[in-house]
């Protein structure tokens, strides 16, 4: 009985705690002028809304950029990270411990000190202020983690159907498209997801390495909640997190069976 | 010494029930095995007795006590699985002593204990080792002395010896019995191998989709079975219907003297005959039959003759140098000493 | 790597910097905001790894509800926690109902402050889930026989826990843990946004020294990011060497 007592407590802690940075959240962006004390909204209005849809609160070219941008680092991510993955999952070689902790590391070296140092590169290669440099500084990030998450996949598959499928007459590309691929897809399509999410997260690169001429949604948040902006700031807090909730409906399943991708993560 | 009573106990599963009103009583001291094919219930029943599942209806008792209400981390019975379940974070001393550091001992008490039941398992000097680095008989030999060092009511023996290979196993088999005999403790071993049974056995209970066969001493399984189900799973196929008539049964081939049976009525029943007692070529009179020889194959210390009676195949086991030909006429004799009757319908 | 183009390399900026009392506050400030939000992180994910590791009724709903934080960006969790936690936020407004509160300036200061308390909440909301799901798959793998098999030897709950689980999880928590404090202790952009305007972070007091004006200033950011950078890369050799202190254990 207290087991069943503490457990529903537990679980309501969990739900509120999850859902308490949220929910308000979507309410605010709904309100106009709702102060202090009031527990809920005096009025309800679109205000935000209208802003948000305005073109002069830059949202609506924030959101193609950084729908653009994600879409770019994943296409480059899956096609230089999956033969690099693959090696590091299938094959064992010399030094290999080194190189995936070489590989690993842009993960965790902080991004900020990255770009400081990068800056000046993309400067010199005129890749500064362009659409182009944000996709590869947010590469930088991104492509680890792609590869890291993809070797996990590997690790866990048999080569054995590709062999078969040589000796059995395919080639090369028919072996990837048929066999290949479709073995791979439940982990690929996490780790796509996910790494769509480390471009779409990221600011700091993107100021910097943007300067303010390619603009993305985090861009224009940041100074909303800075400003303590409610209203505006819940509204486009809403249309950044949408993707986010749509990956975790789609992969959600897949995560369950997936679990050996986060406990490789773990296993680092 | 724990007397262990299990009476109707059951287990249901939503549609599937595990275990069908049993009733079990295990002496203080004795060693039962619970046999019968994988899927019966004996796991079951003895997850239930340690007090890691609970019974949809029944009751445990422990010297005349229920311990429905007990926790298993206060039951007193202990449970050996067919993995070895070490843990991998602890080397064998301390595996050894897990229990006895549960309950608060000293360290110097603890460290006395488990080299005394090391000793008794035979693995003095590994107190250091760690799990993965024993051969599969020592492993199960420290889950064992684990087991065992706490001194419980209830030793229950999940098909420890399952995963060992087959001269492990006899080894294994000898060191149970005589520790378990030296200790005295209450015992339930849990098995599919009929062999192993009737080896470590005081007495054997036979399970069959979870219902109990029979409850008997090993010998009884063989000579006295209670149904063709019992005598099945012993390796005896060899049955005869008939209708019995006081000490005469009347079958397809002739009429046979039997010498037990009082407690059955007169009727249908069927007879049976151990393989190995059925004899070929004897001098004696009563109930000889006349039958083919079907195969004769070649076992290594004995020959094992496939025969047809009339319109049922049995089994023979004779001497290796028998002389016995395929497709021959053969006449074989059923000592009424060796003839059991089970009911038709068993 | 960071490339300190501008000048010949001179340790000066390093003299300058450790001398610099506010660096070393920066610096004890960050450790703090990652030593805090790790280990805060860590007991509350094996809480709930604990508790979402059986199936009960409802639990299915609460893991997805638990996973929801994984794929939202930090920043929309601190623009929540400001809705919450600025003093005429969500939260002083429910006190205040309830009349324990009456004016917005008698809720404590938890945005914008020097402990960096929302910016602590916010790693949380996200750090928990992500190793409360590295420990479910830790357990899940472990499996319950173990357990049982030392509640058949008389362990009871804490004690099962303590002796049987605990072990078994702590090398993947650890590491988990590391990249956690890693991270925490490279990042930027929340402690910019919730944190006050001095003292901060070492990555924010960089990033300041990195934009401002005065170019002089450029190296000096440079320096600091060397430190961060050899902090980070110190912590993260630690799983190596703590695998391989295990493995020689065996």
């Amino acid at each position: 009985m207290m087991r069943r007592i503490l457990r529903l407590v537990a679980c309501a802690l969990i739900i509120s705690g999850v859902l308490l940075p949220l929910i308000p959240q979507m309410v605010w962006s709904f309100a106009t002028n709702w102060f202090f004390p009031a527990l809920l909204p005096p009025q309800w209005g679109f205000k935000a809304w209208r802003y948000v849809l305005s073109p002069s609160s830059q949202v609506g070219e924030a959101l193609w950029n950084s729908i653009g941008v994600a879409v770019l680092v994943v296409l480059l991510a899956v096609v230089i990270g999956l033969p690099a993955a693959r090696v590091l999952g299938l094959q064992q070689f010399r030094g290999k411990q080194m190189v995936t902790w070489l590989l690993t590391a842009p993960l965790f070296v902080p991004t900020i000190v990255v770009i400081m140092g990068i800056h000046i590169v993309f400067i010199r290669y005129g890749l500064a202020d362009t659409f182009l440099g944000v996709v590869f500084v947010h590469l930088i990030p991104a492509l680890p983690y792609f590869i890291l998450l993809m070797s996990s996949v590997f690790a866990n598959y048999a080569i054995e159907f590709e062999e078969t499928a040589r000796t059995l007459g395919a080639s090369a590309m028919r072996t990837f498209w048929h066999v290949t691929l479709p073995a791979i897809w439940p982990g690929l399509t996490v780790a796509m997801l996910f790494t769509f999410l480390v471009s779409w997260s990221q600011y700091i690169t993107t100021v910097l390495i943007g300067g303010g001429r390619v603009v993305t949604l985090p861009m224009v948040l940041f100074p909303l909640i800075s400003a303590a902006n409610h209203t505006n700031a819940a509204a486009v807090s809403l249309v950044f997190i949408l993707p986010a909730i749509l990956i975790l409906i789609l992969t959600s399943h897949a995560l369950d069976s997936n679990a050996s991708a986060i406990g490789g993560l773990g296993r680092l | 010494m724990t007397t262990v009573q299990v009476q109707a106990l059951s287990k249901r599963y939503n549609a599937i029930t595990a275990v069908k009103g049993l009733e079990l009583t295990v002496k203080s001291g004795e060693l039962v095995a619970l046999l019968g094919p994988s899927g019966c219930g004996k796991t079951t029943t003895m997850r239930m007795i340690a007090g890691l599942l609970p019974p949809t209806t029944g009751d445990i008792l422990f010297d005349g006590r229920s311990v429905l209400a007990i926790p298993a981390e206060r039951r007193g019975a202990v449970m050996v699985f067919q993995k070895h379940l070490l843990f991998p974070h602890m080397n064998v001393a301390e595996n050894v002593g897990f229990g006895l550091k549960m309950r608060g001992l000293a360290k110097a008490e603890i460290a006395r204990r488990v080299h005394a039941m090391l000793e008794l398992v035979q693995l003095t000097g590994f107190e250091q080792r760690r799990a993965q680095a024993l051969s599969g008989g020592q492993q199960q030999r420290v889950a064992l002395a684990r087991a065992l060092v706490i001194e419980p009511q209830v030793l229950l023996l999940d098909e420890p010896l399952a995963n060992l290979d087959a001269n492990l196993r006899l080894e294994m088999r000898w060191l149970i019995r005589t520790i378990q005999k030296a200790l005295g403790i209450t015992t339930i071993f849990v098995t599919h191998d009929q062999e192993e049974a009737v080896m470590l056995a005081d007495r054997v209970a036979l399970l069959v989709d979870g219902t109990l066969q029979q409850f008997d001493e090993p010998r009884a399984f063989y000579e006295r079975p209670r149904s063709t189900t019992v005598a099945r799973f012993f390796r005896n196929e060899n049955f005869l219907a008939g209708i019995k008539r006081g000490n005469q049964v009347q079958t397809e081939v002739g009429t046979l003297t039997v010498e037990c049976g009082d407690e059955l009525a007169d009727g249908a029943v069927f007879l049976t005959m151990r393989p190995e007692h059925v004899l070929i070529n004897s001098p004696q009179t009563t109930n000889v039959l006349a039958a083919t020889v079907d195969t004769v194959l070649y076992m290594g210390s004995y020959l094992q003759v496939q025969i047809q009676i009339g319109t049922v195949r049995w089994v023979i086991n004779t001497a290796a140098n028998a002389d016995v030909q395929p497709g021959c006429p053969i006449r074989i004799q059923l000592p009424p000493s060796q003839l059991w009757l089970v009911p038709a319908d068993g | 790597m960071p490339l300190l183009g501008l000048q010949t390399p001179t340790i000066r900026h390093y003299v300058a910097l450790f001398t610099d009392p506010s660096f070393a506050t920066s610096f004890l400030l960050t450790l703090y905001l990652a030593a805090t939000s790790t280990m805060l992180a860590m007991i509350l994910a094996v809480a709930a790894a604990m508790l979402l590791r059986r199936a009960f009724l409802g639990s299915r709903i609460v893991t997805v509800i638990f996973q929801l934080p994984l794929p939202v960006p930090h920043l929309v969790a601190a623009a929540g926690m400001v809705l919450l936690l600025t003093q005429s936020g969500l939260f002083a407004r429910i006190l205040y109902g309830t009349g324990l509160l009456e004016r917005p300036n008698q809720f404590p200061v938890l945005v914008f402050d020097r402990w960096q308390i929302a910016t602590i909440l916010v790693y949380l909301w996200k750090e928990v889930p992500f190793i409360g799901l590295v420990v479910l798959a830790i357990l899940n793998s472990i499996g319950q026989e173990y357990e049982e098999i030392a509640q058949t030897l008389g362990a009871n709950r804490w004690q099962r826990f303590r002796y049987v689980l605990l072990p078994l999880i702590t090398p993947g928590l650890v590491t988990t843990g590391i990249i956690v404090f890693a991270f925490v202790f490279g990042s930027f952009e929340i402690p910019l946004l919730l944190g006050q305007r001095y003292p901060n972070v070492l990555p924010v007091t960089a990033y300041r020294a990195y934009v401002d004006p005065d170019l002089q200033q450029r190296p000096v950011a440079m320096a600091i990011g060397v430190v961060i950078t050899a902090m980070v890369m110190l912590l993260l050799s630690l799983p190596l060497r703590y695998s391989r202190h295990i493995g020689k254990r065996k």
